[in-house]
């Protein structure tokens, strides 16, 4: 280990968690993470050449990642702001004076190298970049059996009548055409969700201010509409509400389910192959009757944002354009299993089934919104709610009302402004 | 065999009937169906024919349009992107397909608005190109939906600087469905225009080009099998027309395929079967369910019918049953029948008449639920009948049984005959059990037997009775008529006449003896003999006997005492001449089987349980004679029983006293006991119940003079008697029992200041008599104190000596407390102590010179009286009838008669009617004139109608002189003690 690692106490209480490491100098960068983000080998590799290239040290301020949030809070309250600050574009950004603290990236020159998804994620609702992207990524979208399409004479949907029609296509060749792993898998959801709010940000901030609610929009109730009747026609199977993670794999392998709504290194990390390997299965958008021609969700990114109050302004904008240098940042994601960021991030592996949508993914990304930046959205909570619905213990409009019930409630309890 | 076809024949006619309606209905409906399946294939065909022609006017009107358009761009030459979207931009809103195409012969293709695309057209640009024919083919448009491109050759035309050949324009499935506008079957049929592989030109339906190849679909996911899908294949590479009916993912399909028209493209539709059939299912659906209604309708209306008629049926099953019931149990209220039915295989009862309860004391419910109560009603549990012998009755059979049952409550028997019959069905078995009463049967049955055998005893008895009296009668009348003979033989000697009479006189006692017994004893038995209850004085009913009794057993030297025992009441009501009748009867009998010298008890004694109203009284005979044995005991009371004996031999007897005083007895509802021993005496008891007249208290101001009653008396039992019977009326009674005794006992009272008031002696005692005892008293103390003397005997004799020695008066034994007052009143009322009282009973009165009025039709009896009373000194005049005997009472002047001695049975006038005329008459003796009636009607209700008549007395013929002259001085004595004639 090059890098030196030096503990920091910020306070006798606040810092005690914390830790830093680098470099230490009057002049160094100081990088505040979460301690297990810290930790990446991309990050390490990057921090590492930085200083290897540079000379220059890095002071990387790590707090354990349950505190991440509190203590981050506290710190930049207490005016002990880093130069350099990881977090998601998501909700809990909302925490940080944005606006205030955060030096707006758009018109730095490696803007225009970012891809069309990793740029429209780390902007904010003004459109003001936040950060450089800087992480692994994947696509959630429709996984397919492409064998089992392709014996069958069918071919992957363009669009929503597409889906269905191929849904009740494969429903009638004795096979179950999603499966929807209702037990406990809250990612699902927001697929649907994201198209809605991510193509109307005027939706999402009024839906944030409290202005509106989910029953309020037709796309919600629509999407909740589609899931119970595609569970009424058996789309999902017969044992969908036993249907957890651990099950999806073994569904799709043994091609007892031809579809499912997942992201590409799910089958590097999680899928182990049956009658059906990975090579088997090809990517289309995801169809909950919320886009016609269906959507993806990009990657959470974990974006590297300047304080733009930092003494070392400059410098830490170089640091930034240091790793989105192409050079560096493909030494970084050597042999990373991720979707890039960068367009001539060409060192990663990304999925085969990623690269022959590409041309659908561009055209159908969206950011990640639901779960991000929907205020006080949970997965799992709207994922039992979803279970409820097709359990049958409530209906199409009882499961949206308690949808915006469940996400008042925790807004409100995270003290979002409005709720 | 027979039972168990009539037990299924009618489950198995229903079920036969419903396999044949569910047969019936499955082969209508197997056939119906193949025939809906014809008629709604052909019209698939139809439809789909239709379709084909729509769908190949389509394409020829496209590729009209196209030729059309392309002709025009050609011709009007250098068209440029505006011109061509101003051209075409109208007219693709209204033939609304989705791009417009400019096609290069080196294979590009433009759209209107001058983007370049992609356009493959499957391998088909010579076809465009080189051979100038319009083609259709698939399209991906830029935004990834897929869509189906007309291509139509035109002549060679500049658009936007480009040469063009042909014009295309495309339409997405969306864009076809709204154009073919082929929605039949619910939208749930797929239509495909294919190429004859299998490969999907264009989908009707939104969203069906995800069907990339449907054959291979078909392949995949039918249950076509390779055979079918080559012939398939085949069928559309040559273009023929076909129909499959095949299985895709459970559900039938049919797959209709006809030839486009266009290059090879086959029209390929498939329909849910169901979906195909629809209409005519739904037609032969609302056939078999209108008829399956109709039949429902019609079963239940059946079924309603029948549980109609049923109900109707069993209502008035159950009416009848209900009126049966009640006519049963009215019926049986008013019968002493029991009915009741059993069933034999539930042994359950189905019906027991309510008298039951009435009968035998059990509810009817109860021996409903429990037919073993009514066992229990059986005496002897003969109602108890084995199963297998109810079992073995034959069918309309039946048996029975005589029982003896006995009713719960009451204990009431009744004897009943239990008819068994044996009913039911050939399922059903039941018993009906009819219990008779024949109770009434039964008895007429007993008394009849009983009649017979009394008839039979009484026809014995009848000649044991002629038999008995014959000898009895024959031997009285045997010395009567032997001693007759021998007073005439010796006539002359006065000796032999004397004693001849004598023999003959109580030979003719003894025959009236028999004959007044033998009538009594009839009477009694027919049922003729009535009681008189009237007040009476037992003190002088016991004097009476005592009086009787008294000398016949001074005759045998026998010794006859009379006790009273417990104070009982001195006035009674009853009978008192059967009450003296059966004591006399009983007394007299001990007389005479006491030997000589023995001695005869009589005790009256009154019993616990008496009451103000009522007196029980024990009368106890008790002798020392000869007894009986314990034989003759249990046939003391039969008629003519006598026991014989040397010494009962010796003794006269009718042997009919005891059955009279047994029945007299039993007619005053008493109880006769007898104990004897042989050889050593017998005691009779008589217990008899007398109502008790209001009290009246006699002699109450004598209450307070007499303070003080010395007893004196051997027989303790006398003392103690006075003692009992004075306890509550204030009087001191002190007791010695013997004369030496009572002297000094009076002498020390007197000494002493503690006289007594009243000195009570028994005339008999060992040591010192009662006269003895008086004078001594008298010498002692002087004259002050009564002294009365208590005896048993008749005093006359004596009466002269007793008031000699200072006796004031006599008093009969036992000892009555009222004899006492009214004894002992005269020396206090008069305030003489001392003075004698009159005497206490009158001598029997002599007939001298009296004159009687003799009424008697009877010749020979008229002088037999006349003859008596002219021997005893008295003359009479005779009447021969009653009106007779009047008129010479009328005739006569007072004084003139003493007495009419009048027969009761006369001719003319009988003698009750004569006396009351004679009592009605204005003779001024009509009221005063003595009648006795003479008769020889003794029964005591011939005495009643005497009194009743107006007589004084009664006098049983034949006459007996000592009876007249003993009446007449009673008669006298009253006529002057009233103040009468003779006073």
């Amino acid at each position: 280990m090059k890098r030196r690692i030096a503990s920091l106490l910020l306070a006798a209480l606040i810092l005690l968690p914390l830790s830093s490491c680098g470099k230490k100098g009057a002049d160094s960068l100081t990088l505040l993470g979460k301690k297990s983000d810290l930790e990446r080998s991309y990050m390490t590799a990057i921090f590492d050449l930085y200083e290897e290239k540079t000379g220059q040290s890095l002071n990387l301020i790590s707090i354990e990642d349950a505190q991440y949030e509190s203590e981050a809070v506290k710190l930049f309250e207490s005016g002990g702001a880093p130069d350099i600050f990881l977090h998601f574009n998501n909700a809990d950004l909302a925490r940080f004076d944005v606006d205030g603290v955060f030096y707006d990236l758009s018109h730095e020159a490696w803007v225009s190298d970012l891809t069309d998804g990793a740029c429209d994620y780390c902007r904010d609702a003004q459109g003001r970049l936040l950060g450089l992207p800087f992480w692994e990524s994947s696509v959630s979208g429709c996984y397919y059996n492409r064998t089992i399409l392709d014996g069958l004479g069918l071919k992957p949907a363009a669009t929503q009548a597409d889906f269905d029609m191929l849904c009740q296509a494969l429903l009638e060749a004795g096979l179950t055409p999603i499966c929807w792993p209702a037990d406990g898998c809250g990612w699902i959801p927001q697929f649907g969700l994201d198209p809605i709010f991510a193509d109307d940000p005027e939706l999402l901030r009024s839906l944030n201010a409290n202005e509106i609610a989910y029953s309020d929009i037709p796309a919600v109730q629509s999407m909740v509409d589609w899931i119970a009747g595609a569970s009424e026609k058996g789309w999902f199977g017969g044992n969908a509400l036993k249907t957890g993670w651990d099950d999806i794999g073994p569904a799709l392998a043994s091609g007892q389910a031809v579809m499912t709504f997942i992201w590409d290194t799910w089958f590097t990390t999680d899928f182990t192959p049956g009658r059906y390997g990975a090579e088997d299965f090809a990517l289309m958008p995801v169809f909950m009757n919320t886009a016609p021609l269906g959507t993806y969700e990009g990657g959470n990114l974990n974006m590297m944002m300047v304080n733009k109050s930092s003494p070392r302004l400059e410098k830490a904008l170089a640091f930034l354009e240091f790793c989105a240098t192409p050079e560096n940042y493909n030494a970084a994601f050597d042999s990373i299993a991720t979707v890039s960021c960068f367009k001539g991030q060409t060192t990663n592996i990304q999925s085969p089934m990623v690269t022959e949508a590409a041309d659908s993914i561009r055209r159908l990304e969206r950011v990640s919104t639901a779960a991000s930046r929907i205020a006080g959205y949970s997965g799992d909570d709207t994922a039992a709610l979803i279970r409820a619905l097709l359990a049958g213990e409530t209906d199409s409009a009882q499961c949206v009302a308690e949808m915006d019930r469940v996400r008042m409630e925790e807004a409100k309890k995270q003290g979002v402004p409005g709720f | 065999m027979k039972k168990w076809f009539g037990k299924l024949f009618a489950p198995v006619l229903i079920c036969a009937v419903a396999v044949a309606s569910v047969a019936l209905g499955a082969w209508y409906y197997n056939f119906m169906s193949a025939r809906i399946f014809e008629d709604s294939t052909g019209h698939l065909e139809e439809i789909y024919a239709q379709v084909n022609r729509t769908f190949g006017a389509f394409v020829e009107r496209n590729y009209g349009l196209l030729t059309n358009w392309g002709q025009y761009f050609a011709r009007t030459g250098g068209q440029t992107v505006e011109d061509a979207v101003a051209y075409i931009e109208p007219k693709q809103g209204y033939w609304g397909f989705s791009e417009f195409y400019f096609l290069t012969a080196d294979g590009r293709a433009f759209t209107m608005y001058g983007e370049e695309r992609e356009m493959a057209l499957d391998g088909c640009w010579d076809t465009v190109m080189v051979n100038h024919t319009p083609i259709m083919a698939c399209y991906t448009l830029p935004s990834g939906e897929d869509a189906t491109v007309f291509v139509a050759p035109s002549e060679q035309g500049l658009f936007n600087g480009t040469e063009f050949s042909a014009v295309a324009m495309s339409f997405t499935s969306a864009d076809l469905s709204g154009a073919l506008k082929v929605d039949a079957f619910s939208g749930k049929a797929r239509s495909f225009v294919v190429h004859s592989d299998g490969r999907v030109l264009l989908s009707t339906q939104s969203g069906g080009m995800v069907f990339q190849n449907f054959l291979q679909y078909l392949k995949g996911a039918s249950d076509l099998d390779e055979e079918e899908l080559a012939r398939i294949q085949s069928d559309w590479k040559n273009g023929v027309t076909g129909l499959v009916l095949c299985s895709v993912g459970g559900t039938e399909r049919c797959v209709l395929y006809q030839r486009v028209g266009f290059q090879d493209f086959v029209l390929v539709s498939s329909v849910p079967e169901n979906v195909v059939s629809a209409g005519f299912l739904s037609v032969q659906k609302t056939t078999v369910l209108v008829l399956a209604v109709i039949f429902l309708l019609i079963c239940a209306g059946l079924i309603t019918l029948l549980i109609v008629r049923g109900r109707r049926l069993s209502a008035m099953n159950q009416m009848e049953i209900q009126s049966r019931d009640l006519m049963y149990d009215a019926l049986s209220e008013s019968l002493d029948d029991i009915f009741l039915m059993l069933d034999l295989e539930t042994l359950r009862t189905d019906y027991i008449s309510p008298n039951v309860e009435r009968l035998l004391g059990i509810r009817a419910q109860e021996a409903e639920s429990d037919i073993r109560l009514l066992g229990k009603c059986a005496v002897n549990g003969d109602m108890f009948i084995p199963m297998s012998e109810l079992q073995a009755i034959p069918f309309k059979g039946s048996i029975y049984r005589e029982c003896e049952y006995m009713h719960q409550q009451s204990g009431e028997r009744r004897w009943y005959r239990m008819t068994i019959y044996r009913t039911g069905t050939l399922d059903v078995k039941k018993c009906i059990f009819v219990l008779s009463d024949r109770t009434l049967e039964r008895q007429m049955n007993l008394n009849l037997q009983e009649a017979l055998t009394a008839a039979r005893s009484a026809n014995e008895a009848k000649s044991n009775f002629l038999s008995n009296m014959s000898h009895d009668i024959r031997t009285p009348m045997n010395a009567i008529v032997g001693f007759t003979m021998l007073l005439e033989k010796d006539a002359s000697d006065v000796e032999k006449v004397r004693e001849y009479t004598g023999k003959i006189k109580a030979s003719s006692h003894h025959l009236l003896s028999l004959i007044n017994d033998v009538l009594d004893m009839s009477k009694i038995e027919s049922g003729k003999t009535y009681l008189n209850p009237d007040l009476f004085s037992l003190p002088d009913l016991m004097n009476e006997l005592n009086i009787m009794i008294l000398p016949q057993a001074r005759a045998k030297g026998q010794t006859f005492t009379m006790h009273l025992k417990g104070a009982p009441p001195e006035t009674l009501i009853g009978d008192r001449l059967r009450l003296n009748q059966i004591l006399i009867n009983l007394l007299s009998n001990a007389v005479k089987y006491t030997p000589e010298g023995g001695s005869i008890e009589f005790t009256v004694a009154e019993l616990a349980g008496s009451s103000p109203q009522l007196s029980k009284l024990r009368f106890t005979v008790r002798d020392d004679g000869i007894g009986m044995s314990r034989e003759y005991l249990d046939q003391i009371f039969v008629p003519f029983s006598r026991e014989i004996s040397s010494v009962t031999n010796k003794v006269q007897g009718t042997g009919l006293g005891m059955a009279i005083t047994k029945n007299l007895v039993d007619l005053m509802g008493g109880i006769i006991t007898v104990d004897s021993t042989l050889g050593e005496g017998s005691t009779f008891t008589v217990e008899l119940s007398f109502a008790l007249p209001e009290k009246a208290e006699a002699a109450q101001g004598l209450r307070g003079r007499v303070a003080r009653l010395l007893v004196a008396d051997d027989d303790e039992d006398v003392c103690l008697d006075v003692v009992e019977t004075m306890r509550d009326t204030g009087v001191a009674v002190s007791y010695v029992t013997g004369g030496i005794d009572a002297v000094k006992e009076a002498v020390r009272a007197h000494s002493a200041g503690e006289k007594y008031d009243v000195i009570l002696l028994d005339w008999k005692m060992p040591d010192m008599n009662g006269v003895d005892t008086a004078r001594s008293i008298r010498e002692n103390i002087g004259a002050d104190v009564p002294i009365l003397v208590l005896t048993s005997y008749d005093w006359s004799d004596i009466e002269a000596q007793a008031r000699e020695a200072g006796i004031s008066a006599f008093m009969p034994k036992p000892f009555f407390a009222s004899t006492f007052w009214r004894t002992v009143e005269p020396f206090f009322a008069a305030e003489a102590p001392g003075q004698p009282p009159e005497p206490v009973q009158a001598p029997p009165a002599s007939l001298q010179g009296r004159h009687f009025l003799i009424a008697e039709d009877n010749e020979l009896n008229a002088e037999i009286l006349t003859e008596m009373l002219d021997m005893e000194g008295a003359s009479s005049e005779l009447a021969v009838n009653g009106r007779e005997a009047i008129e010479l009472f009328q005739r006569s002047q007072p004084g003139h008669f003493d007495m009419i001695l009048m027969d009761v049975q006369m001719p003319v006038m009988n003698g009750y009617e004569a006396t009351r005329t004679i009592r009605a008459s204005d003779h001024p003796e009509a009221a005063s004139i003595p009648i006795v009636a003479m008769t020889a009607n003794t029964f005591a209700e011939d005495v009643k109608a005497a009194f009743d008549a107006g007589m004084d007395g009664h006098l049983a013929k034949p006459i007996d002189m000592d009876a007249v002259r003993a009446l007449l001085g009673k008669l006298f004595e009253e006529r002057r003690s009233q103040g009468g004639q003779d006073a």
